[in-house]
């Protein structure tokens, strides 16, 4: 019984060793080693953490501050943006309008990932309409600032990252159902009620995907970045790629991607620890364990 | 909309309308062309097991929706416990519904799901855990509390869900077919054990169902409903000794038509195997008439061709060409020598010693005979279709 299941689990392992765990491991081994002179890339035959030390300098360290921050903020726009957007889908929509809604989900993503972002250089432009607008209309008083900073890469991120956040989510909305949203109704419970005690906890895998679908790649973007953050808005993605790319070291660019994975799987395990322990008082309060008949 | 009118909702009744009284007043539902519930009255008076029965699509769980706050009239007035529900949201009325499909919620406990609106409603923990348990005692549960509610059985998931909605006290209970989903023998328990806490408990229960044998088994009365109105509405015995129409008739057991014209004399009908007399003909049809007489199988009694006529009867002639074991009865299938055929059923302790094939003799008394205007019996399911026959009795 055994081996056949095994065999038919091989191409995935295969899949898996390839293409995620060998280039990972050559990371990893690289940043252990070191650039040997102007020429070279990389060389292991002396090992270290220097190229660690290299990395975790205040220029890097800033940088690395400056990602979590744009990556935790634009997951949490994200996830605030998406989630009324969402509820509204799942919820109020009538069945036979979602999929069009999907649809216009789904259009921005027709469109190059790049060629995204330079519309929103071009909007964002100082000279652009919205600027140009927002005078018009008194809203402002001289050229829109904020193109080549954090706040313009945060638009960015979230804009191109929103459609990932609202499919899972609306995915997971949609599988709860109305029957069990009127099942809790019908007892009693409002619509906050019914959305914190029913909906939510029920489409918490879907909204865990979400996080997780925005989070990661958003920690390792660097397009968003160099198109819209320009020198303030730069992020790690932007170093570990000029480093491979610019500066031809391939060692220092392995530490730096290591560390950006650390980065983003402790930052998904305190993230999970800080929730899980915030979700305690309501559990408890809404556990019922009567225990054997007495 | 204020939200002391639903507060007060269980405590203003009116001396007409005591609590646990609905009233649906003229109540209309319209899903784009079709009308769903069409102007349609009812009161259930407090503490009534009243059923809904109809064939699927006939607007019951619409109606039902309506009582609770799921979908609202474009029509009439809704009234529960003599207060008006009109814009009331679901969680500010005091009705509670057991859905078809239960809809437990999945990510809690057999207690949490029963504790749910008790919670809602604040009630302290303490009395939440008496209440709870006694709700689940009530549905012989008890012992099941603290299970997931996604490993349940069918049966038990139905009593789980019926605890959760009476352990809030409603003054009212909504069900849409909650034995729907059951295997026959549970269902028939679940029926005896639903009734059985509608009078220990004494809550108005608005019951929907398509199965005729479980209305007349539980409802205190019957609002037989057909495309969005009420047919007739009355006890069950009432429903199936005197049905106001062919569809009731029809919907209600099993039923013999015969069609033909209603006589000079006025009191039988003139078909293809004789003038069938009745005992009281009260639908408004004037001699000419197309008609239809109804007999029950029940009430057809079937002897060997070659026995005596029962006395005080009048029947027909024919062949057996069917015979079937019901268990406590015995179903024959008669085809007349006149071209229709006779459903005939007997008790098995008193079956007529017959085989198939045998030339017998059906029979009936004229009390048992029934007519109807000769429209409106096909759209109700489960009787036996007439023969299109056109051919005159000479
Ligand atoms: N949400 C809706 N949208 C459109 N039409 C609807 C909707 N709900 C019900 N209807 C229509 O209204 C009519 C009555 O439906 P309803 O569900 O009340 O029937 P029912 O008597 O409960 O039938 P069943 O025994 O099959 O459950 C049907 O013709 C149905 O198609
Ligand atoms: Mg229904």
């Amino acid at each position: 019984m055994r081996s056949p299941r095994f065999a038919l689990a091989i191409p995935a392992w295969a899949w898996l060793v390839l293409f995620f765990v060998v280039p990972v491991g050559y990371v990893i081994w690289f940043s252990f080693g070191y650039k040997p002179g102007i020429f070279g890339t990389h060389a292991n035959d002396v090992l270290s953490f220097d190229r660690y030390v290299e990395a975790l300098s205040p220029t890097f360290f800033q940088t690395f501050l400056n990602t979590l921050w744009v990556g935790l903020a634009g997951t949490a726009l994200c996830l605030l943006i998406a989630f009324p957007v969402v509820y509204w889908m799942a919820v109020k929509v009538s069945p036979s309008k979602r999929g069009l809604l999907i649809a216009l989900v789904m259009i921005p993503f027709w469109t190059n990932f790049l060629v995204r972002t330079i519309g929103w250089q071009v909007i964002l432009a100082p000279e652009g309409w919205l600027s140009t607008g927002l005078n018009t209309i008194g809203v402002l008083d001289g050229p829109l600032e904020i193109l080549y900073t954090r706040t313009a890469v945060l638009i960015g991120v979230v804009y191109n990252y929103l459609p990932l956040m609202i499919l899972p989510l609306f995915v997971a909305f949609d599988r709860v159902g109305a029957p069990l949203r009127e099942a809790s109704k019908d007892l009693g419970a409002g619509p906050i009620a019914t959305l914190a005690r029913v909906t939510i906890p029920l489409a918490r895998p879907g909204i865990i995907a979400g996080v997780l679908l925005v989070f990661i790649p958003l920690m390792g973007d660097y397009i968003t970045a160099t198109v819209l953050g320009g020198a303030k808005g730069n992020m790690v993605g932007q170093l570990v790629a000029s480093q491979f790319q610019t500066a031809q070291n391939w060692a220092l660019g392995s530490a730096m991607a290591v560390l950006l994975m650390l980065v983003i799987a402790l930052s998904v395990a305190i993230g999970a620890v800080i929730l899980w322990i915030l979700s305690l008082p309501f559990r408890s309060a809404h556990r019922l364990v009567l225990g054997p008949e007495s | 909309m204020t939200t002391q009118v639903t507060l007060a909702a269980g405590k203003s009744s009116t001396p007409t309308e005591p609590s646990g009284t609905v009233v649906l007043d003229g109540v209309t539902r319209r899903f784009g062309e079709t009308k769903a519930v069409d102007n349609l009255s009812l009161r259930v008076e407090a503490g009534e097991f009243l059923s809904l029965l109809g064939p699927s699509g006939c607007g019951k769980t619409t109606t039902l929706r309506m009582l609770a706050g799921f979908e609202h009239p474009d029509g009439g007035d809704i009234r529960i416990s003599g207060t008006s529900v009109l814009g009331v949201p679901p969680y500010k009325r005091d009705v509670n519904t057991v859905f078809q499909a239960y809809a437990l919620f999945p990510h809690m406990s057999v207690a949490e799901n029963v504790a749910y609106g008790l919670r809602q409603k604040r009630v302290p923990r303490a009395e939440v855990r008496v209440r709870v348990a006694e709700a689940l005692e009530l549905v012989q549960m008890r012992s099941f509390a603290d299970r997931k509610s996604t490993q349940l059985s069918g049966g038990q998931q139905q009593r789980i869900a019926l605890a959760r909605a009476l352990v809030n006290k409603p003054s009212v209970l909504l069900l849409d077919e909650p034995l729907g989903a059951l295997d026959r023998q549970l269902r028939e328990e679940m029926q005896l054990e639903l009734k059985l806490l509608q009078s220990q408990l004494g809550i108005t229960f608005v019951f929907v169902t398509h199965d005729q044998g479980e209305a007349l088994s539980m409802s205190d009365r019957i609002a037989v409903m057909r495309e969005g109105r009420i047919e007739q509405l009355a006890d069950a015995d009432t429903i199936y000794a005197r049905p106001d129409s062919a569809y009731v008739a029809a919907f209600i057991g099993q039923q013999n038509f015969v069609v033909g014209t209603l006589t000079s004399s006025g009191d039988a009908v003139d078909t293809t195997i004789g003038a069938l007399k009745a005992a009281r003909i009260d639908s408004g049809l004037i001699s000419g008439d197309a008609a239809q007489a109804a007999i029950r199988p029940e009430f057809v009694r079937i002897t060997p061709a070659a026995e005596p006529k029962p006395t005080g009867t009048q029947g027909a002639d024919g062949t057996l060409i069917g015979l079937a074991h019901l268990g406590e009865s015995m179903q024959y299938l008669v085809q007349l020598d006149a071209g229709q055929s006779i459903l005939s059923r007997r008790p098995t302790a008193d079956a007529p010693s017959v085989s198939v094939g045998d030339a017998v003799r059906v029979s009936w008394k004229p009390e048992h005979v029934q007519v109807f205007p000769a429209d409106g019996a096909e759209v109700a399911a489960g009787f036996v279709r007439p023969p299109k026959t056109t051919h005159s009795h000479n």
